[in-house]
């Protein structure tokens, strides 16, 4: 039963989260395409002491910065989208299974998928990193770039938050509570400066998973 | 679970309006202030004050309205130039000749703040060749760390080198260097005119300097007083090499360290904290202003040059809470959340809790206004208690919190 | 036994009453038809039905349990057609199929098969890409291979052609009837609902209008017609009559008493009148005959 509940998730997102992966994978290899071409035109040393201290960070493009927010946005909404189009949640919720458990199973999918998806691009990124970098420098390139993951699955809750709540005056105010809340994911910052505030940005991502149960319930409850 | 996630919706939207709101409201109401500068004038033994927002620009600690001319001039050490160019540089200052070129080989200025101080930390170093026999320094081809031992890592190949890393460690332990290095400090750059190479703490809370001649470690440990530990050692270039480096002390003492013997000297000044505080320590042929400044007052302590005080001067300016705006914000908002800080570097939660209870009268307010709310929905009240207890503590930002994400259906 | 009773049920959109202590029972076996014009609570009706709405008041009961809080072994008994034939547009039929299959104990694809055997569709033709007839296949399909107890249809003949319309009606019947099903449905199309049907239950506004069994209420609820001598005369306050309609001196009378008691009351006012007649109806006329025509 709840494999057919991840077959349909899968049928919905596959093409989306297959796109997200290999851009994420082009992002990371672009990324060391010019890492190695500045480490053939500047010299090595050069290139450490710039990132070292001159706050040179070598991974930070928007591209990457971004690329889990909206990597996240298009599967929450490949996800969710299609549910609400002429209310389709209603199928999902007379399936036989508990209504709250069948969502967070729709979650728990898509945050998973997420999850290998970042884990495909963050092994990549160190794998590569540590052919030119020491551990201090790949380290606090990790501390930077774990936020804007994190910030992808914020994005994931929240959007399904979102998308499910049937009523567009709720929406929009959905949306402004995600806009208040998104950036602190995303704040610009010098290299590793994020390691304090890690415990808590993952706390948060843990606890707002479950948020889409409030718009499921609203919906049930015949909100419109 | 649907209420749990509920509440969860109510906590985040309360960390993220009580980070933005409060910041709008900054943003709309907040006037800027500059600190006042203050110089100890040699001229006449008082304290010159610029104030760069004020109408009267330039006074004298009593007040005394001066011209831009006449405050130049009680501080010709520091207004060099500009009276030399004005032809107005005295010959000779309290009895002593003056001789442009001499008496600016003492000028110093050294400044740091506290986000400078909690920041993240390189930990990766260049060693320089101290004695290379060439003009200008040559950035090395590796770096190092000192964790377990002293390694360096060669950039090109990112590999350790073996031998150097060898040769460093074994004369670091020899001389009783505890592994590993709690904090490096130097300054790391070919812009300098020599180098002096780093200041390294050890895990015993030792002082060393070590530095690399012809190819060959240097180590020199450093005597500490009994029990001294430093918030931060600031390494300095400075060109009458007369001091390594400025040293904050975990209680808030600030020390010079003399070149060759390697002596502590203490200045003679309090409540030096960079954890807090931006200080600044401008030096010349006469005296040390040791400046300190923070959100609410601006302090100068006077040296002369064998580090006594001889005079002090501090003023106090208001903070934003002090301000008719910060006093509104109070009244609005019970806390302020930010993602970064003016003393930090670091991205963290910094919570701010107003200092004043005036917020409460707000939270009470909002009380009675969700009261009617509820009232109008028809909700049993029983229902609504932790959403009012809520809007009682986080006042505004829970009251918004939880009229986003109703209560409705949820018993 | 029911298979659904609602109880003392009170809707409000806002300030706008729905309907105020609504009472009704489907028997288990049994067909019944909802009918309704448009905005009398047809769909809130239905999603109350399946638990897609709390009413501010009452509750409906699905085989014993609550339809807020149905659990997942009574959910498998009801089988559910939204409205539109709505379905996972995003599959094909092959993989709408093994989608739900995997949920009911009883599946069985061969009704499934048998209705799609007879589309114009590619095996890997993406539902969203099919017309709305086809689509209807696929939903009333799936609820068939379903084979559940109790079937809640909403507005199921939406997008059929009239033949195949009424080749599934007669399907449907025989279904139900045979398999011992229930069926709770609505449709904008009365006259189908009378080869379906057993009872009605015809809401208006903020009121029900009536809940019997079709035959006994097509039986008892007539129409007469007469032309009036005296255009002026106004009989339609009467208790009697429950809705009629007068173009000039032409008068259309709707009520539940005999041809006797209207004759009797004619004369016995001195009312002058020719042409007296009852007029045969149809589901859908007696429909418009109580309901109105406005």
């Amino acid at each position: 039963m709840w494999k057919s509940i991840l077959y349909k998730e899968w049928l919905k997102i596959r093409w989306f989260a297959i796109i997200y992966a290999a851009l994420g994978v082009l992002v990371v290899g672009n990324i060391f395409l010019k890492v190695q071409h500045d480490f053939e035109f500047s010299q090595a040393a050069n290139y450490w002491y710039s990132i070292l201290f001159q706050g040179n960070r070598f991974y930070e493009y928007s591209l990457f910065k971004f690329l889990p927010l909206v990597g996240a946005l298009v599967i929450a909404m490949a996800q969710y989208f299609p549910e609400t189009v002429n209310k389709r949640i209603k199928l999902t919720f007379h399936l036989p299974l508990n209504e709250n458990k069948a969502l967070l199973v729709m979650m728990f999918f898509g945050a998973f998928c997420l999850l290998a998806i970042a884990a495909v691009i963050m092994l990549l990124f160190t794998l590569l990193s540590l052919a030119y970098f020491p551990a201090e420098i790949i380290q606090s390139a990790l501390i930077s770039v774990v936020p804007w993951f994190l910030c992808g699955f914020v994005v994931y809750f929240l959007t399904a938050l979102i998308v499910l709540e049937p009523v567009w005056k709720y929406r929009f105010l959905y949306l402004l509570v995600a806009a208040t809340f998104v950036p602190i994911y995303l704040q610009t910052a010098a290299a590793g400066a994020y390691s304090p505030a890690l415990p808590l940005l993952i706390v948060f991502g843990v606890l707002l998973s479950v948020a889409l149960l409030f718009s499921g319930y609203r919906f049930r409850k015949g909100e419109m | 679970m649907v209420k749990f996630s509920r509440y969860i919706l109510i906590f985040v939207a309360i960390i993220g309006l009580s980070i933005l709101l409060p910041q709008f409201y900054r943003v709309a109401f907040e006037k800027s202030t500059r600190a006042p500068f203050i110089q100890y004038s040699c001229i006449d033994h008082d304290f010159m004050i610029f104030r760069s927002d004020a109408d009267v620009k330039w006074t004298n600690s009593k007040g005394t309205k001066l011209t831009r001319e006449v405050y130049e001039k009680k501080l010709p050490l520091m207004y060099t130039r500009q009276l030399v160019m004005n032809e107005t540089m005295p010959d000779s200052i309290n009895g002593q000749k003056i001789n442009v070129q001499h008496t600016s080989t003492f000028r110093s200025t050294f400044r740091i703040k506290p986000d400078e101080l909690h920041a993240p930390k390189p930990m990766l170093y260049p060693l320089f060749e101290s004695q290379s026999g060439r003009a200008n320094l040559e950035m090395p081809g590796n770096f190092f760390r000192i964790t377990w031992r002293m390694e360096f890592i060669d950039a090109k190949t990112n590999n350790i080198l073996e031998e150097k890393s060898r040769m460093f460690s074994a004369v670091l332990y020899k001389r009783g260097f505890k592994f590993p290095a709690k904090s490096i400090n130097g300054i790391p750059t070919t812009r300098k005119s020599c180098d002096e190479g780093y200041l390294v703490i050890d895990s015993a809370d030792q002082l060393f300097h070590i530095k690399m001649t012809k190819g060959v470690p240097f180590v020199r440990k450093v005597d500490l007083p009994e029990g001294m530990k430093f918030k931060t050692i600031q390494c300095v270039d400075f060109s009458d090499k007369l001091y390594y480096a400025y040293l904050f002390t975990e209680n808030n003492e600030l020390y010079v360290l003399t070149p060759y013997d390697y002596m502590l000297e203490k200045f003679d000044v309090d409540d030096i904290n960079p954890d807090e505080y931006e200080i600044r320590i401008y030096g010349d042929y006469f005296n040390f202003n040791v400046i300190t400044i923070s959100n609410d007052f601006v302090r100068t302590q006077a040296l002369n040059r064998d580090h006594n005080k001889v005079d002090e001067y501090m003023e106090t300016r208001p903070t934003f809470e002090q301000q008719p705006e910060g006093k509104i914000a109070q009244f609005l908002f019970p806390a302020q959340l930010k993602m970064k800080d003016d003393n930090s570097s670091y991205v963290n939660f910094f919570l701010k809790i107003s200092k004043s209870y005036s917020w409460l009268f707000t939270s009470l307010l909002l009380i009675v206004v969700q009261y009617f709310i509820i009232r109008q929905r028809k909700k049993k009240f029983r229902t609504e208690i932790i959403d009012l207890l809520i809007i009682g503590i986080t006042g505004i930002f829970g009251f918004i919190a939880v009229n986003i994400f109703p209560n409705k259906f949820i018993d | 036994m029911n298979a659904i009773e609602c109880k003392n049920l009170t809707h409000y959109y806002d300030k706008k009453l729905v309907y105020e202590n609504l009472n009704f029972s489907v028997k288990e076996g049994s067909i019944l038809g909802l009918l309704g014009k448009n905005g009398t609570g047809k769909t809130t009706t239905i999603n109350i039905l399946n638990g897609f709405l709390q009413p501010q008041n009452g509750e409906c009961l699905i085989y014993g349990e609550n339809t807020q809080k149905l659990s997942p072994q009574n959910k498998a008994r009801i089988g559910f057609l939204i409205e539109g034939h709505v379905q996972y547009a995003f599959m094909n039929i092959h993989q709408i199929e093994k989608f739900y299959s995997k949920f009911y104990p009883k599946w069985d694809n061969e009704p499934y098969w048998e209705l799609l055997s007879k589309l114009q569709v590619s095996p890997k033709q993406k539902i969203s890409t099919m017309s709305c007839g086809q689509r209807s296949q696929v939903a009333l399909g799936l609820i068939l291979a379903q084979d559940p107890d109790l079937l809640i249809l909403d507005d199921f003949s939406m997008g059929l052609d009239p033949g195949y319309r009424r080749l599934f009606i007669d399907y449907l019947r025989e279904y139900a009837k045979e398999k011992n099903k229930t069926i709770f449905t609505t449709s904008h199309i009365i006259q189908d609902m009378e080869r379906l049907i057993d009872d009605l239950l015809i809401m208006d506004f903020n009121r029900v209008l009536a809940q019997r069994d079709v035959k006994s209420f097509m039986q008892e609820f007539k129409q007469f017609y007469l032309e009036l001598e005296n255009p002026t005369i106004d009989i339609s306050n009467e208790d009697f009559v429950v809705n009629s309609e007068k173009v000039s001196n032409k008068l259309e009378l709707y009520t539940y008493e005999s041809e006797d008691t209207i004759l009797n009351f004619l004369k016995n006012n001195g009312i002058a009148h020719k042409n007296f007649r009852q007029v045969e109806m149809g589901l859908e006329d007696a429909f418009i005959g109580l309901t109105g025509k406005y």
